[in-house]
């Protein structure tokens, strides 16, 4: 294979990782607090995208041309949307479920996920069609033999690391993180300590539900579309991400989806029929990792968490 | 109980259920201010129960309990402990992920100002020169006594009116045993009103000055610790 084409192979790899891992942290977190699984997650993830495609159509219809604007109003709104519309899941459906089966939690957002996708599909304007995400980012590329390096694409690497680095400090260094991994190790003896369990909850979906917001803004910069099914695979994706990595802990979440990443490219590139079957070439590792660690890659109990 | 005294915890008629096995029928007793009140009974007697009670845990069935003139029953733990109530939990319970000084911080979890913490943590190293040198080390990697540090300095890290001490000696080698009773007499000695639930009966009803006895859910037997110690109830309760 020729460099360029090697190289336009690993940034999409790069590009898809940074997504799946985003999405992966959110599970991992939600996992570490309350020991649950959030199914909604992924369409958190497609409506914080249309939230954010609908803001950028607010200030367009407002004549905000700019993208030094566009791009932070973009992001701030999807977020803080999805922030909000977390703590409220936490709150309205995950909470008083607490000490009922962990199944019927999953069943919940399972239907809140439905609900989501049909919602959107249903009463967003045209919305069982694609839409096309605005080109908001620097289009300039540097020209590297026959490999270009998209300016895009590189600052949205560079903030998708960003916010995992302050992810990472906001969890070690902080002592709302302090509180988070108390919660997720014992919850009771942290509420002893006087945390308030319930507003640690509500932050911690709050944040993983932001971070989704972020990755679907990000897949609609990078493919330049967004529908209202693209929270589908996208959630199964980040959810199989935080499996590999060991349910539960951060870095192994960020791993997992840089990892599924990496097994769809190889996919894409190694066997005979191109991508057509990345994802079933993707699906089958991870099931054979699942079955030779069941726990996951960084998980050295069933009980170690975040 | 004097009213005037205000770290006193005053617990009426509690009934609570936390599982089929440690039940509460009807629990009154006082742990008065500025003293140790012990609290003696067998296992399945509604020891944890009560502390789960206390603490906000478990929310009571009927009764009501009530600490420096204020009622806190059905308070969620975090406003409980905000009236300056803490534990030192049975079994110890480090965060065995977190470091010594990672526990040591969240025993101060309410207390806003990062100076005071910092000089309470250099306290909690004072009291327990060992827990200096291995601050950096996950608390789960430590051995039983060096946790039971882990879990006696943060306990202390609020600065608390009044600790909850659940079951201190269990599991403890007998040199670290003794030790931990003279930690929990000189904690008194600054004042701290303690409420100390053991089955160690001998020591127990050594340091503390009011005991009750616990048996099936029911206060049997209540008084002054040396008077506590030769009655019968003391006796049935355990090998009755």
């Amino acid at each position: 294979m020729d460099v360029g084409l090697f190289g336009q192979y690993v940034m999409n790899g790069l590009m898809l990782g940074m997504m799946y891992a985003l999405v992966a942290v959110g599970f991992t977190l939600f996992f570490g607090v309350l020991d649950v699984i959030n199914f909604a997650h992924g369409d958190s993830l497609m409506v914080g995208a249309f939230t954010g495609l609908a803001t950028y159509l607010g200030l367009r219809e407002l004549g905000v041309v700019w993208p030094a604007v566009q791009v932070p109003v973009v992001l701030a709104a999807a977020t803080a949307a999805m922030a909000v519309a977390g703590a409220l899941i936490a709150r309205y459906l995950v909470l008083p479920l607490k000490s009922a089966p962990a199944l019927n939690t999953l069943l919940i957002t399972l239907m809140l996920g439905t609900v989501l996708r049909e919602s959107i599909r249903l009463f967003y304007p045209a919305g069982a069609n694609p839409k096309p995400f605005p080109a908001l980012l620097p289009a300039g590329a540097v020209e590297l033999g026959n490999f270009s390096l998209r300016a895009d694409n590189m600052l949205m690497l560079s903030a998708g690391l960003v916010v995992i680095v302050a992810v990472h400090l906001v969890i070690n260094r902080t002592k709302l993180g302090l509180a988070i991994r108390a919660v997720a190790q014992d919850e009771e003896t942290a509420r002893t300590m006087g945390i308030d369990f319930t507003r640690i909850v509500l932050v911690t979906f709050a944040i993983g539900s932001a971070l989704a917001a972020f990755a679907g803004i990000m897949n609609g910069l990078y493919y330049n579309e967004i529908n209202f099914g693209i929270g589908l695979l996208l959630g199964v994706i980040g959810f199989s991400s935080a499996i590999i990595g060991g349910l539960g802990n951060i870095y192994g979440a960020i791993i997992g989806g840089f990892l599924f990443a990496a097994l769809q490219t190889i996919g894409a590139v190694a066997l005979p029929f191109a991508s057509a079957y990345k994802d079933v070439f993707a699906f089958a590792v991870v099931i054979l990792i699942m079955a030779i660690r069941p726990t996951g890659l960084l998980s050295e109990k069933v009980s170690e968490r975040v | 109980m004097s009213a005037a005294n205000n770290a006193t915890l005053v617990v009426e008629d509690l009934y609570t259920a936390y599982d089929k096995a440690d039940v509460l029928e009807g629990v009154s007793l006082a742990a008065e201010a500025g003293r140790i009140t012990c609290l003696l009974g067998s296992n399945g007697s509604g020891k944890t129960t009560l502390i789960r009670s206390i603490l906000g845990l478990t929310r009571p069935n009927r009764g009501r309990i009530a600490f420096a003139d204020a009622e806190i029953t059905g308070l969620p733990p975090h406003k409980i402990v905000a009236r300056g109530i803490a534990c030192i939990p049975e079994g110890r319970k480090v965060f065995p992920k977190l470091t010594v000084e990672e526990n040591l911080r969240l025993g101060a979890y309410q207390e806003a100002s990062g100076q005071v913490v910092a000089e309470r943590i250099e306290e909690a190293y004072e009291a327990f020169p060992q827990l200096r040198e291995r601050r950096d080390q996950l608390a789960g990697t430590m051995s039983g006594g060096e946790q039971a540090m882990v879990s006696i300095g943060r306990g202390l890290m609020s600065a608390p009116k009044l600790l909850l001490i659940d079951e201190p000696s269990l599991g403890l080698a007998p040199l670290l045993v003794k030790q931990n009773f003279d930690i929990i007499r000189r904690i008194n000695e600054r004042g701290i009103t303690v409420f100390l639930v053991e089955q160690n009966v001998r020591q127990t009803l050594e340091v503390a000055h009011y005991g009750y006895v616990l048996s099936k859910g029911r206060v049997v037997a209540g008084g002054r610790a040396d008077e506590l110690a030769a009655t019968q109830e003391v006796h049935e309760a355990y090998f009755g």
